[in-house]
């Protein structure tokens, strides 16, 4: 093929007898990683600077009279890299002894203990026994305000704290104070990270216990939590996490890397939103009747029933509010249904929207978005319109007293009065609580949220974001794609209905040209942008205009 | 030298064959009273005097002071480059450079708070917290160790009644320990406030006490 | 007799007008020959005034001994981008005295070297960064430019030439690593004074991101004076690698400390006995420190025939550095002396890289508890591998300044350390 210019120019060389192409201007620690191999590093971040300065990504290099700190030092053509050379561990394992000269080694008793980079390497690299007999230096522990809690004794000074808050939230709150051994980071005095709205994310590239979320302090060990590939529900933007999940139970969340959507960042907020999740006091089974008569039943006996009802009211108007915690299978299969059902007069929405965004400086992909839900735009796309006002209330304007079929999902209806839903021919309700103006109705059938099942978002960025299932859903919720999905498949008597989450994906690209294109497998978990995303966003932009 | 009464009158080498005055040693009288705004831009980011009379409420950049800031200002391609001389500036009026000062200093420059004071507390001769009228610093680096810095350093401790890096109950003297001073050849080097004492050995030390006391109101001092 | 540290054998190119108070004065240094130096350079022009200094074999004075010539010419030639000359007066490195005399009693010395040193780099501005402690040399430097201003000798068309330098005094705050030179970028451009990775060099991304050449004080103050007599007229004095003559710092236990300026190449004890007036006392000469507190200590054995020159004192197991020449007689106290070491570069280590960070502090520690005698022998070989393991492994050699006394006191001196340790018994007093 003939080179027209834009192949990108690659260099080849050797790591550790293998050999490694990698684009010119790859670091060797970069290229290193390409290859599987990790040279421990500290200071070293890939969405900040590289100052050099932890001097524990030290490896050997043909021809170069001493080693070479791998995360600066650019791959060159030819080069024979060793970074498991005699040289290069023996003064690692120099570097790693003066790291732990003033470490308190309270590992016991360290939040990071099981994830901790000097926990770690240290085990890896370092001496059996350390020789520092002195009596250590102790700087204590510090509030660094907001979430954050600095215990000095197990700093690194790697920066990497004081890097973000300067080049990429461009909020230069964090500083190092003193010079030599004396060096520790800190505040401006009682200023802390009060208000920081990205501070949190000191916490997660902090390669050892030094800097804590207060909020997680001892909440939990390392060890013990499973990390799911996830989308943030805080709000539109939708940034890639894993949510750490331990007893059935979200306990943290931390970002994922996605260049395309939020770098190696989120929000507080978004970090910070997780406790709905958890929430107790879950519907656990299907429940039929209205009011006193409310009766706990089963799947096979609540389905049949209520498919027996929209048999009945065929036709009928429909009235349907969605709701954009819920993921696009969701709410298509909702859409399905009512269209099968009778003469769809309203989809609807209701969520709360913040005053103003909140962008990330030195990433500027990443805004806390206006939206504070994860599929506004999927609902949008999907024929939703917003109703209500920006804290999620009010709108549905004669819906209380609508007297064809009503279908909820996910809108608790909080500010709704006992009377909601008392002339309707039919009101089904899905959600993952009871609500008292869920009293009138016909059937409560208990969904699982988003974190119980597997499912996509859309982004505000028109991103179609895939996210997987963390945890066991309560008693016998399903996914509302799975309930909704039989029932519009039985009514319109057009085939089997989806029975998992990939076949329900490719029922809503089939049903809306939006969609089109997109395959579930394909979406991995890294999301793809809609075929139009810009039309897309421009289309959510409009939508959301007041 | 004949005015001093005591064998370090306080330059280079009095080896009893030097015959210059103190002035024209220290270059007093070539440069006489140096201008509050800093005279020419070139000269103006190099006036840390370190006055006797210090007064941490003094206002910044004020007068002349105001002149020499935008003197300074104008030098550099930044205004971040003008941090260390304007914490110099503020040091020379108020002593020492107090929280308050960092902050002001940081919306003065618009730079972080935080970054301030991490400037701030890198360099050993912003004083983080008051210091007497006289800021003793004695060479203990090896030239001057080698030719009895600790004695002399012992000497000034017992003279003032202080103890390591605290101020005498009087407010006059502040004794620390300095790093070399850059006059090995003149042991032991000693600078009080703006000033270098060479030569000094520990029987000295009464003789430049008495000086210092007895001096007042200079304000290259 | 004005400045008492004179002697016969000395070259005085720079030091001629040390302890004379009228060659400060503008007419007192034109009247002995002031400015010549870049009157020929303009006149020359940049190339051929980087060309002598080339021929000349001047190497830089700060330390590092990189020729001068050389550094110069890997500035950018195609201008489109302000040079900057940074003037290193940050003279900090224990045992050296040297810039700041040239400051105080010839600052129109440095002012013209600066302008030699800025033309030939095609910089129009040149920084002098004074070590802050130096107040009353400032001054007098001050008063200096000021008069070199006024005279058109600064600033805009100097000399009638149409060259604009600009020069401005910049005054530090008290942190050694700032006469590191890429500390010193980072302290002028106003934040703290941490060396920074090399590459990129400060000839491509120096000070404000510009292309940048950082001189020493005597550098520049022999350059201009190489600018003046042309390159081979310097070498006429020295070795064949270590051209010129050099200012030695000679401080410790000798009769007459002070500076002494000498060809390049001048026999160690020659100096020591005869232009310094012998030992102290007559004692016994125990040590002596060649550069600087950051060089390898030599034993008594290995002064005797070593010259004081890049490549004699590196053959004698040592290095030049600044040439301050610390001198030890029998009464000094090797242990106590290379605590007192390791507490300076403990304290003026800027903790940017973990070995220097900890390394510097926990060999002071270990040195403070040998002191104290409640050493072991094995505090020996971990103080050996801690000195090693800072050895090349930082941003800047800093920690590589505290292994090498460490090491060589440990090997030339171990009987010393071995009395305090064994028997709890101080060797020597001082």
């Amino acid at each position: 093929m003939p080179d027209n210019g834009r192949k990108p120019e690659t260099v080849a060389l050797t790591i550790d007898g293998r050999e490694v192409v990698v684009p010119k201007g790859t670091s060797l620690l970069q290229a290193a990683a390409g290859a599987g191999i990790e040279v421990p590093h500290y200071c070293y971040h890939p969405g900040l600077s590289a100052p050099a300065q932890c001097r524990v990504c030290l490896v050997e290099v043909e021809g170069a009279p001493k080693l070479q700190p791998s995360c600066v030092t650019v791959a060159q053509d030819g080069q024979v890299v060793r970074t498991d050379s005699d040289e290069a561990l023996e003064m690692r394992k120099g570097v790693f002894e003066f790291y732990l000269v003033n470490h308190p080694l309270d590992c016991p008793i360290c939040d990071m203990s099981g994830e901790c980079k000097l926990q770690d390497y240290v085990f890896a690299e370092g001496r059996e026994h350390g020789r520092a007999h002195e009596p250590k230096r102790v700087f204590g522990r510090d509030d660094f305000g907001g979430d954050v809690l600095y215990y000095g004794d197990r700093c690194v000074m790697c920066t990497r704290c004081v890097r973000f808050m300067e080049e990429v939230a461009g909020d230069p709150r964090l500083t190092v104070v003193e010079r030599g051994s004396r060096a520790v980071i800190d505040t401006f005095f009682d200023q802390g990270l009060e208000g920081a709205s990205f501070a949190g994310n000191v916490v997660d590239i902090c390669p050892v216990g030094a800097l804590v979320s207060k909020e997680f302090l001892h909440k939990a060990r390392a060890w013990d939590l499973d990390h799911t590939p996830s989308v943030c529900a805080g709000c539109s933007q939708g940034c890639n996490v894993e949510l750490h999940t331990r007893d059935n139970l979200v306990q943290r969340l931390k970002p994922r890397e996605n260049q395309e959507v939020n770098g190696h960042w989120m929000c507080d907020y978004g970090r910070e939103s997780y406790e709905w999740i958890n929430r107790p006091g879950r519907l656990e089974s299907p429940q039929a009747g209205r009011g006193s008569r409310r009766k706990p039943t089963d799947w096979r006996d609540v389905l049949g029933r209520l498919h027996a009802r929209l048999q009945e009211l065929r036709g009928a108007e429909v009235i349907v509010i969605g709701s954009p915690l819920w993921p696009n299978e969701g709410l298509a299969a909702l859409d399905a249904l009512a269209q099968a059902a009778g003469q769809v007069s309203r989809r609807v929405f209701r969520s709360p929207r913040a005053q103003d965004e909140d962008p990330l400086p030195g990433f500027p992909l990443l805004i806390r978005r206006r939206d504070l839900a994860p599929n506004v735009d999927g609902a949008g796309l999907l024929g939703f319109d917003r109703d209500g006002s920006d804290v999620g209330e009010g709108g549905l304007d004669g819906v209380a007293a609508h007297d064809g079929i009503l279908l909820v999902l996910g809108d608790e209806l909080r500010d709704q009065s006992e009377e909601f839903g008392a002339s309707a021919a039919l009101f089904v309700y899905l959600g993952t609580h009871d609500s008292p103006a869920a009293a009138n109705a016909d059937f409560v059938l208990p969904v699982t949220n988003f974190a119980e099942q597997e499912g996509t978002f859309v982004n505000a960025q028109g991103r179609v974001q895939r996210f997987q299932q963390a945890l066991r859903p309560p008693g016998t919720a399903r996914p509302a794609w799975l309930v909704l999905g039989a029932l519009a498949a039985a009514l319109a008597g057009n085939g089997p209905p989806p029975s998992r989450a990939d076949g329900a994906f490719a029922a809503l690209v089939a049903a809306h040209p939006a969609f089109a294109g997109l395959d579930y497998d394909v979406l991995g978990v890294a999301g793809a942008p809609l075929a139009d995303a810009g039309a897309a966003t421009a289309a959510a932009a409009g939508q959301r205009a007041p | 030298m004949s005015e001093a009464p005591f064998r370090n009158p306080g330059w280079a080498g009095n080896t009893g064959e030097f015959d210059l005055a103190e002035a024209e040693v220290r270059g007093d009288s070539y440069v006489g009273e140096r201008p509050l705004d800093g005279g020419h831009p070139g000269a103006s980011p190099s006036l840390p005097y370190m006055l006797v009379k210090k007064d941490p409420s003094a206002p910044l950049f004020e007068g002349p002071y105001q002149e020499r800031l935008d003197k300074i200002l104008d030098r550099y391609p930044t205004s971040r480059a003008a941090l260390l001389p304007v914490l110099n500036m503020a040091q020379e009026l108020r002593g020492h450079v107090s929280p308050g000062t960092m902050d002001e200093v940081a919306s003065l420059l618009d730079l972080g708070r935080a970054y301030v004071r991490g400037v701030a507390t890198f360099y050993t001769m912003y004083n983080k917290r008051p210091v007497g009228r006289f800021l003793v610093q004695v060479c203990t680096n090896i030239s001057c160790n080698l030719c009895g810095a600790d004695e002399v350093l012992a000497a000034f401790l017992d003279h003032t009644g202080t103890e390591l890096g605290e101020t005498s109950a009087d407010g006059n003297f502040t004794v620390v320990e300095a790093e070399c001073l850059a006059a090995c050849g003149f042991p032991t080097c000693v600078q009080i406030n703006s000033r270098y004492f060479e030569d000094v050995g520990a029987d000295d030390v009464t003789a430049i006490i008495e000086r210092l006391k007895a001096e007042t109101g200079d304000a290259r001092l | 007799m004005a400045y008492p540290y004179r002697h016969e054998k000395e070259v005085r190119l720079m030091s001629e007008a040390f302890g004379d108070p009228a060659a400060r004065t503008i007419e007192g240094w034109r009247a002995r020959g002031g400015y010549q130096g870049i009157a020929r350079a303009l006149e020359i022009g940049r190339d051929a005034t980087v060309a002598d200094v080339k021929a000349s074999g001047l190497r830089g004075r700060g330390g590092a001994g990189f020729p001068t010539g050389v550094k110069w010419s890997f500035m950018p030639k195609d201008g489109t981008r302000p040079h900057y000359l940074l003037c290193n007066a940050d003279e900090s490195e224990p045992g050296t005295f040297k810039d700041r005399e040239i400051i105080r009693w010839t600052p129109h010395q440095l002012i013209e070297g600066c302008l030699v040193g800025a033309y030939a780099i095609g910089a129009s501005h040149c920084y002098i960064y004074l070590r802050g402690e130096f107040f009353e040399a400032t001054q007098v430097l001050a008063k200096a430019l000021e008069e070199a201003y006024a005279a058109g000798l600064a600033g805009k068309d100097i000399l009638g030439s149409g060259v604009e330098i600009d020069v401005t005094l910049h005054v530090g705050a008290g942190a050694y690593i700032c006469g590191e030179e890429t500390g010193l970028m980072s302290s002028l451009e106003g934040r703290r004074g941490e060396p920074r990775i090399k590459p990129p060099f400060p000839a491509a991304v120096g000070v404000f991101g510009m292309p940048t050449t950082i001189n020493n004080v005597e550098t520049l103050a022999a350059a201009a004076h190489v600018a003046r007599h042309g390159g081979e007229w310097y070498r006429q004095w020295g070795t064949e690698k270590s051209t010129g003559t050099k200012l030695f710092c000679v401080s410790g236990h000798v009769n007459r400390p002070g500076n002494y300026e000498l060809p390049l190449g001048f026999p160690l004890m020659e100096l020591i006995e005869d232009v310094c007036g012998g030992m102290r006392n007559g004692a016994a000469l125990k040590a002596v420190i060649p550069g600087g507190s950051s060089v390898p200590i030599m034993d008594a054995g290995e002064c005797v025939s070593c010259e004081l020159c890049y490549e004699g004192v590196e053959a004698a197991g040592s290095m030049l550095g600044c040439a301050s020449v610390v001198v030890m007689d029998e009464t000094a106290d090797i242990v106590k002396q290379v605590r007192r070491m390791a507490d300076f570069y403990a304290h003026e280590s800027c903790g940017q890289c973990t070995p220097c960070r900890e390394g510097t502090s926990w060999a002071a520690r270990i040195l403070r508890r040998i002191e104290d005698g409640r050493g072991t022998e094995d505090d020996l070989d971990t103080l050996m591998q801690i000195s090693e393991q800072m050895t090349g492994t930082t941003i800047c050699v800093l920690s590589d300044s505290l292994a090498a006394p460490i090491i060589s006191s440990i090997q030339k001196f171990r009987n010393d350390y071995l009395a305090l340790i064994r028997r709890g018994e101080r060797v020597g007093a001082a």
